[in-house]
């Protein structure tokens, strides 16, 4: 007699395909991105109408709404709201040491710390990667019907630059979760980096190498004439990849030393 | 081509890009509902909540709430009561063949292993296993057991000392106290995650083997959110199994078990003894002295005694039996009072006598001559309080009366 072992064998990457399938990881991350970049173009078509209705009636005018106008509020809301669902859901799956039984089932059978970190990394970077670009989408279909169409060019080079962010915030998630065991307390640090990026950005030297440039990259490559503009945000990309590097490093570093 | 602000027919215009939306929307809540129904469990608030939430918050917030903080997520629609209890399950045959047989010496070694926690912990432990037995590691709660096999399992560091292997790490397995899964994986999944971890080379006719050792074929397609602690812990065993490891840690296997699964994973452990080591640590003495024929004390972080098991009675207590004739008592009586090896004879009731020996050996083989020369008719003859937990009481009173 043979036990109904599944057809395709595990492993370490599997592992991670099933956590984001079997779980609402996927499905959260997706549609959160879908539905901001579905709605942001609307809300900012309609944003006149909207205020009218919230006003009792009051006439508001606002200025003709431009395509850039609803790619900056997709980029706006996602970064906020689909940050922190990327960011949850990533530090939900560094969190293997919260619970004793099965960090000790991991750590005895993985041979350094860096098996366990790259898939989780990958499938959380990639998985973010691949929300942003399906909200991109919805918003470009949704701008191109109610207000008028975005440049193919940028919006590619914004999903560049949002990606590489994406996997950025992922890499700090992983150095999170090896300051602390908890998932919350790894979101509560990672989302508190991400946002005091931002603040460094205001020293005018190195405001174009902070991490925190590329979050307005989208709408600012948008709006550049074609061919333009990305170079701006190669000094912020650079840093993002060596930044996100040594933070899984140190990550890996961390976790190889945690007891349990 | 995009609509014209101020069109006449606004809302027929942005239909095109009000349907995605609404799509959406619709989608979630149907897929939020749907998985609601299929569920046989959700968390956080009884159904009738839940589809209260779905269809009355706004749309898609009720949904997204629902698939935070509503949702199972070991599978929906699946049955999660456990699984019939099996029968005692086989015992484990040798998963290869030659890899196993025991050799002179031992296979794991401390010197001096000191973890010292604000002065708990451990202190200059010197763990000696041979290779082949099953150990057991006996202690109070808080005596160090589980500090001592998580060093020798590399999960925790040791202050000073050292521990010696006497083969690879990637041949030792093991099975913490309270195995902990993702409940959305199945139990083939699992055992099969972990063959991948330690014996790619094993296929999957190791996963069959071990699940089917600990007595779970018939749950290897099940999710593990269902699954009860003996379960789990039985998982547990499966996993480490699946790499054939020669030594196998087993931190409180029966800690949590009901007697029959107590039975079954105590059965589980004897039926390895000579095919690979097993050092199991408990801190139920009966569990200890029913399979293990090595045995280490822990008291304080320090070994008290270590050894064999039978040693340890021998050594630590007076062997004891209670003797019931038919007849002849006080004959009887008089000539197990002239043995050599005999300590004492009384009459514990009309017709028993409590005989203390030297020896076990000298009692075992000693008092049934005696009455047969005699001629006197043997009722029976039982061990009195000659048990680990005996054993084990006498020689940490002999400490604390040291001590004091």
């Amino acid at each position: 007699m043979t036990t109904a072992v599944s057809a395709r064998q595990m492993s370490l990457w599997r592992l991670e395909w099933l956590r984001l399938f079997r779980t609402p990881r996927a499905l959260s991350l997706g549609a959160v991105y879908l539905a901001i970049g579905l709605i942001e173009p609307v809300a900012t078509r309609y944003a006149s109408t909207l205020l009218a209705h919230v006003g009792n009636g009051a006439e508001v005018r606002l200025p003709k709404p431009t395509p850039v106008q609803a790619l900056s509020s997709y980029v706006s809301e996602a970064t906020l709201i689909g940050l922190i669902v990327l960011v949850s859901v990533a530090a939900s799956a560094y969190g293997f040491d919260a619970r004793p039984g099965l960090a000790a089932f991991f750590r005895t059978r993985v041979r350094g710390m860096w098996r366990l970190v790259a898939p989780r990394f990958t499938a959380y970077a990639v998985g973010g990667a691949v929300a942003y670009l399906i909200g991109t989408l919805a918003a470009w279909y949704e701008t191109r019907l109610l207000i008028g169409s975005l440049p193919v060019g940028g919006l590619l080079a914004g999903l560049l630059c949002g990606a590489v962010y994406l996997a950025f915030a992922v890499a700090v998630t992983a150095f999170a979760a090896s300051l602390t065991r908890t998932t919350v307390a790894s979101v509560g640090i990672t989302l508190g980096i991400l946002l005091a990026l931002p603040l460094l950005a205001d020293v005018h030297a190195i405001s174009n190498w902070v991490p925190s440039a590329l979050i307005g990259a989208p709408a600012d490559l948008v709006a550049s004439p074609p061919g333009h503009g990305l170079v701006h945000f190669v000094p912020a990309l650079g840093v993002s990849a060596v930044a996100g590097a040594l933070a899984l490093a140190a990550a890996v570093l961390r976790l190889r030393r945690r007891e349990i | 081509m995009p609509l014209a602000a101020g069109s006449a027919r606004p809302l027929v215009q942005a239909l095109p890009a009000l349907i995605p939306v609404l799509a959406l929307f619709l989608g979630l809540d149907i897929y939020c509902l749907v998985n609601l129904t299929r569920a046989t469990s959700v968390r956080n608030a009884p159904k009738l909540a839940w589809v209260i939430v779905i269809l009355c918050v706004s749309a898609p917030l009720g949904a997204i709430l629902y698939l935070f903080f509503g949702m199972d997520r070991t599978g929906a629609g699946q049955k999660a009561a456990p699984a019939p209890r099996q029968a005692a399950p086989p015992a484990i045959p040798p998963m290869t063949v030659g890899s196993l047989q025991a050799k002179a010496g031992l296979i794991v070694a401390t010197t001096g292993l000191t973890r010292n926690y604000g002065g708990n912990g451990l202190f200059d432990v010197d763990l000696a296993v041979p290779r082949g037995c099953v150990y057991g590691l006996v202690g109070l709660n808080g005596a160090g057991k589980t500090t001592l096999l998580s060093i020798v399992a590399g999960t925790r560091h040791a202050d000073r000392g050292s521990v010696s292997l006497a083969i690879e790490r990637r041949r030792m397995a093991v099975c913490p106290d309270v195995p902990e899964f993702d409940g959305w994986l199945t139990a083939a999944e699992v055992v099969d995650l972990a063959r991948s971890l330690v014996a790619p080379e094993a296929g999957p006719a190791a996963v069959d083997a071990a699940l089917r050792a600990v007595g779970l074929a018939d749950a290897a397609g099940r999710r593990l959110g269902g699954f009860s602690r003996g379960m789990q812990q039985r998982l547990g065993l499966a996993c480490a199994l699946t790499g054939d490891p020669e030594l196998l840690i087993l931190d409180e296997p029966t800690s949590a078990l009901d007697p029959a699964g107590r039975a079954e994973m105590l059965a589980l452990v004897a039926a390895m003894r000579g095919t690979r080591t097993v050092i199991f640590s408990s801190h139920i003495l009966a569990d200890v002295q029913r399979v293990a024929d090595q045995v280490g004390i822990l008291r304080d972080g320090r070994m008290l005694y270590q050894g064999g098991t039978r040693e340890l009675m021998d050594n630590h207590l007076t062997p004891s039996w209670l003797l019931r004739i038919a007849e002849r008592t006080g004959e009887v009586a008089a000539a197990l009072a002239e043995q050599p090896w005999v300590a004492r004879v009384e009459t514990a009731e009309p017709g028993v006598l409590r005989v203390d020996a030297t020896t076990i050996e000298d009692g075992e083989r000693g008092i049934p001559a005696v009455v047969a020369a005699c001629g006197a008719r043997q009722v029976s003859c039982e061990p009195a309080a000659a048990d680990l937990e005996a054993a084990f009481l006498a020689l940490t009173g002999a400490r604390v009366a040291e001590a004091a």
